[in-house]
């Protein structure tokens, strides 16, 4: 039997935590526990206050209200961030330094002197298994030998708090093993310790609890035999007001016609995929799904022509470097990736447009024809600005998100690709984005979106492909299921069923 | 949808007057400080010496600007794509001594001789950039090389010798026809002896400016040195452009440098080296940056105005050559805290 309970006030108490981003409630009032000697998963989907969460525990924000407590005394990690540890999926070090200097960088003690490794810090190195490295540059080393020099360091300096970001996500199978060890025997030392992963299996694996963060709380706790990944699957989509903007339009897709998008026997380069045969037909929006180290991000890039790639692609007739350098336009997920913070909300609007649409005679720029295409592109792509000629950080967000893709729109391309395309992005604003979508698919266009969550898929998509371990399953159409629990239970078994598929094939 | 996007419309043209006003307000703040200098400047030298106030010195400060604005133009289109270049002052120096050397030794006409040397321009401006692009070596370090490359390429050409084509060495002849043309390129007129230089830095000026303001290159190299990267993924031609400017960089050195090779009518081997720096303070204290994505023609002439005024201006009352030299420190680094002064007004004034 699991222990249940401890002594009142033992560990981090979390109560009633708030903190707004402009009009944006980011977490509304999170009551949480965290236990020493426990590894707790931190589950959610994007933009439910989970990383808010994590940056309110790593020190980097402070709450707006509510209280936190540490062993019974009031805390504040903001002041206190030396006693939190955060091990990222980058780690946050020195690569021009070696790792024993990394070690040192922050501590160097009193003395005027070069600092020297100590005998302390050495015994951490030696634990951590990184003692034979100490005069290697960092740079020379591998991403697992990196995380454990930040652990060591963290060790080092005592910290209490050990917070895993995403830490796997670039990690080979046996490195993820081997930092999974590490993290356990943090935990055994009688450390907090908290993992935020996207990876389901992870979080059953290694978690003796796993909290779901939903609409800024928590809004369900697995542990003991309900920790499973169908749960976790369940518990971020349930209830969840899913948009659906295009299901009455859903199912006008001729099935019968022919595909104006398809790839065969498409490899990557760099092995992150093999074989995969896809296709999309006019008016469709296919999804992919798929985590981080999945082979899903290289895989749309790869359409993009961003990757190096073998096999066939056509898309509308046009076939190899040709279709995908006229037919298609990207979308990246980050928006500092498309914006141009230089330019205005027009001209990032129009910037991939070439000479025909917005130069004249010798190359000259028509600017009264551009001001009235950007402000047609305002009114078209639901962009909220007060003028076009504004910068463009003073939009929100979400319209920025909006600029982003208009800018991709306005190509035209037969098949359009996106990266999550709405991250990070309000509710309203969200929904306009699947509108447009919605529509530009409609015109007889094929869009294809890169989603890490079940509910976009079902909101937005017509079609999703799970991808796993370099693999893409057979596709399942959203049009089938009434609730997105269902589709997400049905996503997470297709996933396990990629990996334990490629475990008997190995 | 159709009711929302009229009235967004309608919001739209209601306030398009209003952001014009405002964008104007921004943009005379911008230059405007630069301006406001350049006068309190001359207002400062004519209270100190009250004979300064005559056109004639206005004239001198113009023609002393020109060939430094006209290099810092091309700069700035470098600087705006997101590069920098450190070989155009030596670029100029080889226009001037390849000029000299094809013309006055070697007989070739002025009029080949001048076509040709834009060649070797263009031909140092795809070197520049294609090493760096290509090989993605920083421009920085590729330009310095350059910048010694081409110095070499000076001596090697000039056989370190100094020219002038009003006495043309022993075995070369000059035609008179072609001398008149040559120094007809830059000579005096009218009443107040204006140099025909002043207006070929107006005309360069007006290309550059519609280039850089009003044409697709120029919106494209903004693009770019804002945000590489996401050129890259929209698929702009980011190399081709980057080279593009390093062409137009060095082949507006050349200009400079044959425009100031007919004013002065002497060439000698090491010419031009010594503008580096000022060229590259007018077009900084002109408000572009060295992150790139920034950067205006009217900023850059102000830039170059600002430094012939104070350079002429301290070297009539000649306190000696340490006083230029701290003044060109002082307001390069005064202009840019001014430049960021304003821009921070300019954001508190926008929320």
């Amino acid at each position: 039997m699991r222990e249940q309970r401890t002594e009142d006030g033992e560990g981090i108490r979390i109560r009633g935590v708030r903190k707004t981003y402009g009009s944006t409630i980011a977490l509304n009032g999170l009551d949480l526990d965290l236990r020493h000697g426990e590894v707790v998963g931190i589950a959610g989907p994007n933009g439910a206050g989970k990383s808010t969460l994590i940056r309110i525990i790593a020190g980097e924000e402070r709450p707006d209200h509510g209280e936190l407590t540490f062993d019974g005394r009031t805390w504040s990690p903001f002041s206190d961030w030396q006693a939190v540890a955060v091990v990222h999926q980058e780690p946050q070090l020195f690569p021009n330094m070696t790792v024993a200097e990394n070690m040192l960088v922050g501590r160097e003690g009193t003395s005027h002197g070069y600092p020297r490794l100590g005998e302390a810090d050495a015994k951490v190195m030696e634990a951590l298994g990184i003692g034979h490295l100490r005069d290697v540059q960092l740079a020379d080393c591998s991403l697992a030998t990196q995380q454990r020099t930040e652990i060591a360091r963290a060790v080092a300096r005592n910290c209490r708090v050990f917070l895993f970001d995403e830490p796997n996500s670039a990690l080979t199978e046996d490195e993820s093993a081997e930092l999974f060890r590490e993290m356990h025997k943090l935990a055994a030392e009688g450390r907090i310790v908290l993992l935020v992963t996207h990876r389901l299996e992870d979080l059953v694996e290694h978690c003796r609890r796993v909290v779901v963060v939903r609409d800024g709380s928590v809004s369900a706790m697995l542990e003991g035999d309900a920790l499973t990944e169908e749960a976790i699957a369940h518990q971020m989509v349930v209830d969840s007001s899913a948009i659906r903007g295009g299901k009455g339009r859903r199912g006008r897709v001729d099935t019968t016609a022919d595909p104006v998008f398809a790839v065969n026997d498409w490899t990557h380069g760099g092995r992150a995929f093999r074989n995969i045969s896809l296709d999309g037909r006019a008016g469709e929006i296919v999804a992919l799904v798929g985590v981080e180290g999945s082979g899903s991000r290289e895989l749309i890039r790869s359409f993009a022509g961003l990757e190096r790639c073998t096999g066939t692609i056509t898309i509308s007739g046009e076939s190899g470097v040709r279709a995908i350098d006229m037919m298609t336009a990207y979308v990246p997920a980050t928006r500092q990736l498309s914006l141009y913070s230089n330019l205005s909300v027009g001209e990032n609007l129009l910037v991939r447009l070439g000479s025909r649409e917005i130069a004249g005679p010798a190359l000259l720029l028509r600017t009264r024809r551009m001001k009235q295409m950007a402000e047609d592109a305002v009114v078209r792509f639901l962009v909220k600005t007060r003028t076009t000629s504004q910068a463009i950080r003073s939009l929100s967000g979400g319209n920025q998100q909006k600029v982003a893709i208009a800018q991709a729109l306005h190509c035209a391309p037969k098949l359009l690709l996106l990266e999550e395309p709405t991250r990070g992005v309000d509710f309203h604003s969200k929904a306009e984005i699947y509108r447009l979508l919605r529509d530009y698919a409609d015109d007889g266009h094929v869009v294809m979106i890169l989603c890490t969550e079940v509910l976009e898929v079902f909101e937005a998509a017509d079609r999703v492909h799970v991808v796993a371990e370099g693999t893409v399953s057979p596709s399942l159409s959203v049009a089938d299921y009434d609730h997105v629990e269902q589709l997400a239970t049905d996503i997470t078994r297709l996933e396990q069923a990629s990996r334990q598929g490629l475990a008997k094939a190995g | 949808m159709s009711m929302s996007s009229s009235e967004a419309t309608r919001q739209l043209e209601g306030k398009r007057k209003v952001s014009a006003a405002k964008a104007t307000v921004d943009a005379a703040l911008r230059v405007g400080g630069l301006f406001v200098a350049v006068i309190a400047v001359a207002l400062v030298f004519i209270i100190i010496n009250p004979n300064f106030a005559n056109p004639n010195l206005a004239v001198s400060v113009l023609r002393a600007m020109s060939s430094v604005a006209i290099m810092a133009m091309g700069l700035t289109l470098v600087i705006v794509v997101g590069e920098i270049d450190l070989s155009f002052g030596a670029m100029y120096g080889l226009a001037a001594n390849t000029l000299a050397v094809i013309w006055i030794v070697k007989g070739v006409p002025i009029y080949a001789a001048i076509p040709i040397v834009i060649i070797v321009a263009v031909a140092v401006g795809i070197f520049n950039g294609f090493i760096a692009t290509a090989l993605k070596i920083p421009s920085f370090i590729v330009t310095l090389g350059s910048y010694n490359l081409l110095y070499g390429l000076s001596l090697w050409v000039s056989n370190t010798g100094t020219f002038n084509p009003n006495y043309p060495p022993p075995g070369g002849t000059v035609d008179p026809g072609q001398l008149n043309f040559f120094i007809g390129l830059t000579q005096n007129i009218g009443k107040y002896s204006l140099s025909i230089e002043i207006f070929w830095m107006l005309g360069i000026a007006v290309v550059v400016g519609f280039l850089l303001h009003r044409s697709l290159f120029g919106f494209r190299i903004m693009a770019i040195g804002g945000n590489p990267e996401a050129a890259r993924l929209a698929r702009l031609s980011v190399q081709w452009y980057k080279v593009l400017a390093f062409i137009l960089c060095s082949v507006l050195a050349a200009i400079a440098g044959i425009l100031d090779f007919s004013f002065i009518q002497t060439s000698q081997p090491d010419i031009g080296l010594s503008q580096t720096f000022p060229v590259f303070a007018a077009v900084i204290i002109g408000g572009a940056s060295l992150s790139g994505g920034k950067g205006t023609i009217v900023g850059t002439l102000g830039g170059a105005l600002l430094l012939a005024e104070l350079q002429i201006g301290l070297a009539l009352l000649s306190p000696g050559p340490h006083v230029q030299q701290i003044f060109l420190g002082a307001v390069t680094i005064g202009a840019v805290a001014l430049d960021l002064s304003l821009t921070k007004l300019r954001k508190s004034r926008a929320s």
